[in-house]
């Protein structure tokens, strides 16, 4: 009874307070649960008690109310439990719980006194990372996640069946099993040095061809049957569905802003990323230069039509139904041991007009790819500062009228 | 409509332009990072008696290496050792190590780690079970084995003898120590052949025993990236909008007894254990905190902060100074109650300040504290020559991990060798606890604040990373300007 009577409110009091938030959505019982499991260990360590008077404090950024609610769901865990909660003259322990917290999440202790002896608990709860806000906007990115591990992603490739994650030292396959990604096999990735401090590295998957860039590397291989084969190499890297393509430095974290491919002899000033698009009979290129200014190109690449500060050294460029058709996506010009954000610019004239508000992420943007047949997605990698996880997600963009 | 476009263009224009001319996020390679140091290192051996060994181990972190490390978040991470585990009791762990580089060329192996071992905790047994395997066995469990062996007394390093028989150090750190002037200058250049990838800056250099008088006048780091600051210089640099950066409350401030009734020091006389409580029972440590510390330490009424275990405030802590002068009464009725000398750091003014605080808030209670300025009173070795009856340390976190925290601040204490058997057995919060409450028992350790380390950023340094217990992690650390 109580159980259902709490649930709408309960949740809603503890979400931003307990590790139950996420859980709320979907089992409102995690908070009781976590009270009855207190509450077990309590009268283990205390005996089994027929009958308990219990207090609370509170030593923590916890208000009132949710602490309030935590107590009747401890209250609640004791009646369950058949022990009796009575005034302390009649009590055979008296429990005196005390919500605190650390660093890390909550901290409830119980001190369990039993005449002259004194029983201590103390149970660790981690705190719930909050919710991930993306603010309303005029045109929406949407962001899909595909993929999480604890070690680095550089770059990956997903159709229907197939997910395959680039890594510095291995390519792995993933097949589709009833809406799961199964391992399927992991292709070893040979290097003789140590790659560069933030290393990047390039998949391209066509036809179930599949080439990897790396620095200093090329690998070539088949989906099906899985096979990689790779090689010292300097070959120029795609950059955007093969528009733009540039040289890598082997032993940096930058494109040394000699182009190859449609633009090969031209050269640009050392960048991180680059796009280019085509709007009617204008074509567009775009870098981040690794001396922190964006560069925009028109028509031709032998001096800039603007110069943009302040932008974050992660781009790719995304095709829409909505304004110009064109959006380049950027990160936030922050340090990678911080949160980071990613907003959609569109370029007008020489203009660079936000057209997105941010979307917060809770870490450094690794990696920004234009991927899809026609450039309507960006595939971005991520690592989070509070899980530590390397997270591979899709990102689109969706007109907002 | 219109208001919300109004909303999301301030959002966008702040997000664009928060990072002024240079935006960043990507790390960018070269360049020299240059950083003040307060205080002198002598030396960058992590298992040398050091006065300051916060700041040896800064540096010792650069060039040495340990199996594991842990991370912003408080997880354990691999570093050295690609993956471990241990035997049901975990009494015996396996530690597998990456393929790495000493900088010297020679490749690390599992007998390189187990040598190195030994030197830091020669009460364990190492093998190596393989080139690439090392196997350590504890005597008694140690639950927390991975995060222990991050502390940085567990660096792997070889030891080798120059030319004129000096001891050289050898790690296999992202950085290699090229310069050395002991207690003056230290200059550390990026491994090129680093496992990890070379680091983006070419070098760091650190110079020590700066005194910032002339960066505190002009409100300008200059060409440095980052220097330390005391709690009191804050102000001044934050008025300046400078960018100042503060651990949580790390380091313990704490009254540490010299001899004790268990008479450690021949021919001295303890202090008797009343008096040593009703001082503890008469600081003020709300004030010293408050005033002092200017709200940003925190009083301490155990050896670790409440906001790493979420326990401190059940050791109470607070000043009560009719039961102090209670105890010193009674006291009086068995002992001569002689004036308490009590030895600071004479190089950290903070820390005479809190003495001087103390001796006033004693002599309310009716005891006698005098106060005065001592140059090694962090060094363990030195302490034993000190003819103070109590010290006023200033211990450094070791760890965000409890139980190796409290491990680490037993031992800086020179509590008994029991309590770390004891820790590293501990299972549970509340055994951590309670061990806690045994060190404190008997009033030898009065703790007094828990105070934050502090650092000056220079807007050019990038990814300087301080972690919560006040240890720095340069590993992604880059400088604009440079290419």
């Amino acid at each position: 009874m109580l159980k259902t009577a709490l649930k709408p409110w309960f949740c809603a009091l503890l979400f931003l307070f307990l590790p139950a938030a996420s859980a709320c959505q979907q089992d409102a019982s995690s908070v009781p649960s976590m009270a009855a499991e207190f509450v077990q260990l309590v009268l283990s360590r205390g005996g089994s008690p027929s009958a308990v008077s219990v207090t609370f404090q509170n030593q923590s950024s916890l208000p009132p109310d949710a602490q309030e609610a935590l107590q009747n769901a401890i209250f609640n865990a004791f009646r369950n439990a058949n022990v009796r909660l009575v005034k302390a003259e009649q009590a055979v322990a008296d429990v005196q719980i005390t919500f605190s917290e650390d660093w890390q999440g909550h901290v409830w202790i119980a001190n369990i006194q039993q005449g002259s002896s004194s029983q201590l608990v103390i149970k660790k709860l981690p705190r719930q990372q909050r919710a991930l806000s993306s603010r309303t906007p005029t045109l929406t990115i949407r962001k899909i996640s595909v993929w999480q591990q604890d070690t680095p992603i550089l770059d990956f490739y997903q159709d229907n069946q197939n997910l395959l994650v680039l890594e510095p030292g291995q390519l792995s396959l993933y097949s589709s099993d009833s809406g799961q990604w199964r391992p399927r096999q992991t292709l070893g990735i040979p290097h003789q040095h140590p790659w560069p401090r933030d290393v990047r590295g390039r998949l391209e998957v066509r036809g179930g061809e599949i080439s990897a860039f790396l620095p200093g590397a090329r690998c070539s291989g088949k989906i099906s049957p899985p096979s990689l084969d790779c090689n010292a190499s300097d070959d120029p890297w795609p950059l955007d569905q093969g528009q733009l393509v540039a040289f890598f430095s082997p032993r940096r974290n930058f494109f040394s802003g000699l182009l190859a491919g449609q633009s090969a002899g031209a050269s640009v000033v050392p960048f991180f990323s680059g796009a280019t698009w085509q709007i009617g009979d204008q074509r567009f290129w775009l870098f981040s230069g690794i001396d922190g200014r964006a560069r925009l190109f028109q028509n031709d690449l032998t001096s800039p039509a603007a110069t943009f500060n302040g932008w974050g050294s992660t781009l790719a460029v995304v095709h829409s139904t909505c304004g110009s058709g064109w959006h380049v996506l950027t990160s936030a010009p922050t340090d990678t041991i911080r949160p980071d954000s990613i907003q959609a610019v569109e370029i007008t004239g020489r203009e660079a007009l936000p057209v997105s508000a941010p979307v917060d992420l809770p870490g450094a943007v690794e990696a920004l790819w234009t991927a899809g047949n026609y450039s309507q997605v960006v595939n971005g990698v991520m690592q989070s500062q509070i899980s530590g996880k390397y997270e591979a997600f899709t990102l689109t963009v969706i007109c907002n009228q | 409509m219109k208001r919300l476009l109004l909303q999301l263009f301030a959002i966008s224009s702040v997000m664009l332009m928060a990072a002024g001319a240079y935006g960043s996020s990507r790390p960018r390679y070269g360049g020299t990072v240059r950083v003040l140091l307060h205080d002198k290192v002598m030396s960058i051996d992590p298992l040398s008696e050091e006065d300051h060994p916060a700041e040896r181990d800064r540096l010792a972190a650069l060039t040495f290496e340990t199996l594991t490390e842990i991370d912003a978040q408080g997880r354990v991470r691999p570093r050295l050792a690609s993956s471990w585990h241990a035997d049901t009791a975990k009494r015996v762990w396996q530690f597998r190590l990456r393929l790495a580089n000493f900088h010297d060329g020679t490749v690390l192996t599992a007998a390189d780690a187990a040598a190195s071992l030994a030197r830091s905790n020669p009460g364990w047994k190492y093998s190596a079970l393989d080139r690439q395997t090392i196997a350590i066995e504890a005597p008694s469990p140690v639950q927390h084995m991975a995060e222990i062996l991050a502390l940085p007394k567990y660096a792997i390093m070889k030891r080798q003898t120059d030319s004129n028989g000096a001891v050289v150090l050898v790690g296999t750190g992202g950085y290699k120590l090229t310069q050395w002037q002991a207690g003056e200058r230290a200059q550390f250049t990026a491994n090129d052949d680093y496992w990890g990838g070379r680091p983006f800056a070419d070098a760091i250099e650190f110079q020590m025993a700066s005194s910032l008088r002339e960066q505190l006048m002009d409100r300008q780091l200059g060409p440095y990236a980052a220097t330390e600051l005391s709690v009191d210089q804050i102000r001044t640099v934050e008025q300046n909008n400078q960018t100042v950066t503060l651990s949580r409350p790390t380091d313990l401030l704490a009254i540490v007894f010299l001899q004790t009734e268990s008479g450690e020091r021949p021919g001295k006389k303890p202090v008797d254990q009343r008096v040593r409580e009703a001082l503890g029972l008469a600081i003020n440590r709300a004030a010293i905190s408050n005033v002092l510390f200017q709200r940003r330490g925190t009083p301490a009424s155990g050896l670790l902060p409440q906001w790493l275990t979420g326990y401190e405030f059940m050791f109470g802590g607070a000043t009560n100074l009719d039961r102090a002068k209670e105890l010193r009464a009674d006291a009086a009725a068995f002992v001569v109650i002689r004036p308490i000398t009590l030895a600071y750091d004479f190089s950290d003014p903070l820390a005479k300040l809190v003495a001087e605080r103390i001796a006033v808030d004693a002599r309310e209670a009716g005891i006698v504290v005098q106060p005065y300025g001592e140059s090694h009173v962090n060094s363990r070795a030195a302490r034993a020559s000190i003819n103070a009856d109590a010290v006023l340390l200033r211990v450094p976190l070791a760890s965000v991990d409890s139980s190796t925290a409290l491990a680490a601040r037993s031992d800086d204490l020179g509590l008994l060798q029991a309590s770390n058997l004891a820790i590293l057995g501990a299972t549970r919060p509340e055994d951590l606890f309670e061990i806690e409450r045994k060190m404190l028992e008997g009033f030898r350790i009065l703790p007094v604040a828990h105070v934050p380390q502090v650092l000056w950023l220079n807007n050019s340094a990038h990814n300087w990373q301080q972690l919560a217990n006040g240890a720095w992690q340069l590993d992604q650390l880059w400088v604009e300007g440079a290419r």
